[in-house]
């Protein structure tokens, strides 16, 4: 019984929590554009099921670009960064700037010179991950230990030894940590990035885009099951960089080891 | 024959202030033939790292010379190693790749690495533990691991920074005894920083003494037992005679 309660316990909130739902509806006579019930929300993910898979499909495509432009350059930036106090004194005060601007400024910016679609709603992503990546790689290729430092000096390494057997090796728990936040990110840029800049294709947007469409319908429970649609694609990014933080990580990181 | 080989390490009216602080050694002069086992022991802020780390060519000396095979300290680096404080490994490197590392940086052939590595690990008893990583280490096999990737190299002169300080009394005393036993075959000179005067002893040809603020050379200590010298001769007289003085010394510069 207790190696069960993990997935018991969950299982058992859910179904109250449903409980609690359904009974509010009946009990104060919500009406379904308000608030739908369960059983209604499944209906329309079902009879929405080819807008909505189109959907995720074009957002999935934009958080992953975005995603993977800001991982990519993040890391680029980083190192360059990272090569020498004075670099990082005369260009992080302009990384910041940019980070600081609303997105919801920069979108319209983004659609003059890229115009409605994808390449905008990358744009948006990007700039709503990259910051993470840059503020934690940065900290990682920085923080090296200064006796490892040190061994290397006594090895007679070169600088280009040093980046790639040291810097870049234990700057690896500090960078998954900023691919992380990205991960948990993307698919909110993406979303935002189609809310703000997305068209539509036959008819069908991204997620955002859809939420817009269904909201102006008053098609609440399809709004909801849009909702629910976003939420398995933020756990499909989540479980992706928790994939890849494990394979990086588990044999030697404190994080990860001596559990037992 | 003294007269005609020069020292392999001649350290020269040494200074050393980091900045416009007070001095941290002042006037060291000290002259190590090869093959010499020097421990280097006093209280602490002594600067007696600080003077390995001059050896080692790590930080630059404000006064005097270093001279280390007719080189400065900073050319002298493929003859010289460092074994640091804590054992230093790169935790992301199983054992074998820790070894290798230095070997690896200075471009050796991946055969001739590979051979090394087994013969190291061998050396400092650890041949089960290649596909380890240094977590899954005690603190005395981490140590080994460390000896090992020094010794990779073959270097003629071998800095140790406190190396078993960290260890209990029994593990650091059978450390004692493997690394005279690895130096008997594959011999250098040592500069050993310690805070053990029983350790100093074991170890040393001659024991320098430092006072501390600034570091000046108290005394230098010649230990006259030959080598090889087996766990027992901790207890004999002239041993424990010695170390009676030792810590003698050692309380006149503490004050």
């Amino acid at each position: 019984m207790k190696r069960h309660l993990p997935w018991i316990l969950p299982v058992v909130t859910g179904a109250l929590l449903v409980t609690v739902w359904y009974a509010l509806k009946r009990a104060f006579h919500i009406e379904s554009f308000v608030l739908p019930a369960p059983d209604e929300i499944l209906t329309a993910a079902w009879r929405e099921r080819h807008a909505l898979i189109s959907a995720v499909w074009l957002t999935a495509q934009g958080a992953l670009l975005g995603f993977l432009a800001a991982v990519g350059i993040g890391f680029g930036l980083s190192m360059f960064l990272a090569f020498s106090i004075r670099i990082k004194q005369s260009f992080y005060p302009y990384i910041l700037i940019l980070q600081m601007t609303p997105v919801i400024i920069l979108a319209p910016i983004f659609v003059l010179w890229l115009g409605q679609g994808l390449p905008s709603i990358v744009a948006i992503t990007f700039m709503i991950c990259f910051f993470p990546v840059v503020a934690n790689t940065t900290m990682g290729f920085i923080s090296v230990e200064r006796n490892l430092q040190e061994l290397f000096v006594m090895c007679n390494a070169t600088r280009g030894q040093e980046i790639r057997y040291l810097r870049v090796p234990g700057a690896m728990p500090y960078f998954l940590t900023g691919v992380k936040i990205a991960g948990t990110l993307a698919p909110i840029g993406a979303i935002t990035g189609d809310f703000l800049a997305g068209s539509a294709q036959n008819g069908v947007g991204g997620i955002g885009f859809m939420t817009v469409t269904y909201f102006s319908q008053l098609k609440t429970p399809a709004l909801f099951a849009t909702g629910m649609t976003a939420c398995l694609l933020g756990f499909l990014f989540v479980f992706g960089v928790n994939l890849l933080h494990w394979l990086v990580l588990h044999q030697w990181h404190d994080s990860m080891v001596r559990k037992e | 024959m003294a007269a005609i080989n020069p020292p392999l390490v001649r350290l020269g009216r040494v200074g050393k202030r980091f900045g416009t602080g007070a001095p941290v050694l002042e006037d060291i002069s000290l002259a190590v033939d090869r093959g010499e086992f020097i421990s280097l022991i006093g209280p602490s802020g002594c600067g007696k790292s600080t003077l390995l780390r001059l050896i080692a060519g790590l930080t630059p000396v404000t006064a005097g010379e270093i001279v280390v095979d007719g080189m400065t300290p900073q050319n002298a680096r493929e003859e010289i190693f460092f074994v640091f404080q804590d054992a230093n490994l790169l935790p992301w490197r199983r054992v074998a790749a820790n070894v290798e590392l230095p070997m690896m940086l200075r471009g050796d052939h991946t055969l001739k690495r590979q051979e090394r590595v087994r013969a190291m690990l061998e050396l400092v008893g650890l041949s089960g533990a290649a596909d380890k990583f240094p977590w899954q280490l005690s603190g005395g096999m981490k140590m080994r691991v460390s000896i090992a990737r020094a010794l990779s190299v073959a270097p003629h002169i071998l800095l140790l920074d406190e190396p078993f300080g960290a260890l209990d009394e029994m593990t650091r005393d059978q450390l004692n005894e493997d690394l005279l036993g690895i130096r008997a075959r594959d011999p250098f000179t040592a500069f050993f920083v310690t805070h053990s005067v029983a350790e100093a002893v074991f170890l040393s040809t001659r024991i320098v003494v430092l006072s501390a603020n600034p570091g000046r050379v108290h005394r230098v200590i010649d230990v006259p037992f030959p080598y090889p010298r087996p766990p027992e001769l901790r207890e004999t007289p002239a041993f424990l005679q010695l170390l009676a003085e030792t810590s003698h010394e050692l309380r006149a510069v503490r004050h």
